[in-house]
């Protein structure tokens, strides 16, 4: 007998929408529900209930994919130790960097970035496990880097690679945040969270942008400070991958970069005044907003396959 | 008044090791044998079942393995790890004082006392 009627995959749909599950256990647990769902149908249709009756009470029975998606997420969202740390690494490996002062030898960034890029991959085509997107947001460095490159060409070479360069680089971050959101619009926000960060610290370094004597001076100054504050973001990270309430995770991610944000004003001594601030401040919340937007862009282009969404779920409210 | 929603969710992890250490089973067989058992006393909303299932597994209580019917279909068979056993032990202990504490207040004049 086809039990699979359309209202019913939508019911499944939603739920693996909501639930957020990496790949291969995303396979399992719908898979297990699609049995139990089939299993219901059949024994309601054998006990004399026509197929749509059959299917409003299974809905009801089953509980509202809100619910159910959400209990799924928090069974599955907790990593483990072995996660933090992989999480927590490349923030801790940059804090190094800084707090020892070994960022002004060529040979330890090459490494750091070399280890950095080649985790990112690793991870990428690998599943894209939760502790990877920590490491993607590093690894969107040397496209930075290169941009600043870009300033320290003659003028009118300058002046004509810029206007390339920028929206090539725009497009890739795009596409990369895209390529997440599609994962899980939580864990763009979690990729993005350092960058307002890094921009505090180059403009209170270098607010012409450009590596100078002083400015070089100014990192050795900042650089204890540079390292505490990329510390916090490991500790942010390793408390988001133990978390299992979503609503905590985006509220951690909130409120941690708004205090690192601060940490980073008050240390800089004067270098950003309020109106910096106020528009890092209004970078974080880009960085926390873009990704569900993202997300619900990409939704909307999808709009036809969740046009049953609502039907599947007030068939549940109704006969619960 | 506590509702019986909320007896159910403090007791879930108690009640599916119980039924699991009789015999490994599979969710929706899980869901008939409670309610059989328990008179339609216990009834999950069916699908947060298996969220209950799969944060034993994952606290390596229970362990689940597919398996194909004679049928040509495949269920998911949970079964009950020595550590599950252990946890069960100690549970059913923590439920009988429980039981035994609420009907002395409650019944007190049936108690023995």
């Amino acid at each position: 007998m086809q039990v699979m009627t359309p209202e019913l995959t939508q019911y499944l749909e939603n739920i693996k929408y909501r639930s957020k599950l990496e790949n291969s256990d995303e396979a399992e647990v719908m898979s297990e529900i699609e049995a139990h769902i089939e299993d219901k149908v059949q024994e309601l249709r054998e006990s004399g209930l026509s197929q749509e009756e059959a299917i409003k009470t299974c809905l009801g029975q089953m509980g509202g994919t809100k619910v159910v998606a959400r209990q799924i997420y928090e069974a599955y969202s907790q990593g483990s130790w072995k996660q933090v740390l992989l999480a927590s690494m490349p923030h801790l490996l940059f804090g190094l960097l800084f707090t020892l002062n070994w960022w002004q030898y060529a040979g330890w960034l090459t490494i750091v970035l070399i280890l950095v890029l080649a985790t990112t991959i690793y991870g990428w085509f690998h599943g894209k496990p939760t502790w990877v997107f920590s490491w993607l947001g590093y690894s969107l460095i040397p496209v930075l880097a290169v941009g600043l490159m870009l300033l320290y060409l003659p003028q009118i070479w300058s002046l004509l690679a810029l206007p390339i360069y920028f929206p090539l680089a725009l497009w890739w971050l795009f596409r990369i945040i895209v390529q997440t959101t599609k994962r899980d619009w939580i864990f763009g926000s979690l990729m993005l969270l350092p960058i307002p960060i890094i921009i505090g610290w180059l403009l209170a370094i270098s607010p012409e942008i450009k590596l100078t004597e002083a400015s070089l001076q100014r990192v050795y100054y900042f650089a204890p400070w540079i390292g505490l504050s990329f510390l916090a973001l490991g500790l942010t990270i390793a408390a988001f991958i133990r978390l299992r309430q979503r609503w905590l995770r985006l509220g951690l991610l909130a409120i941690s970069g708004l205090l690192t944000l601060t940490l980073v004003v008050y240390y800089t001594t004067g270098r950003l005044n309020t109106l910096t601030f106020l528009g890092l401040i209004l970078v974080m919340w880009g960085v926390l907003a873009m990704p569900p937007l993202v997300e619900r862009f990409l939704r909307s282009g999808r709009r036809l396959t969740w046009k049953h969404k609502d039907t599947a779920d007030s068939h549940s409210k109704q006969s619960a | 008044m506590v509702s019986r929603r909320e007896l159910l969710k403090g007791s879930s992890n108690s009640l599916l090791l119980c039924l699991l250490e009789q015999q490994p089973m599979y969710g929706y067989q899980i869901v008939k044998e409670l309610e059989a058992r328990s008179d339609g006393y216990f009834r999950f909303k069916e699908g947060t079942l298996y969220p209950a299932l799969h944060r034993l597994e994952k606290s390596g209580l229970v362990i689940g393995k597919w398996q194909m019917l004679p049928n040509g279909r495949q269920r998911r068979y949970y079964y009950i790890t020595a550590k599950g056993l252990a946890k069960l032990d100690q549970e059913r202990t923590q439920w009988q004082d429980f039981l035994k504490a609420l009907r002395l207040v409650l019944q007190p004049e049936t108690s023995g006392m």
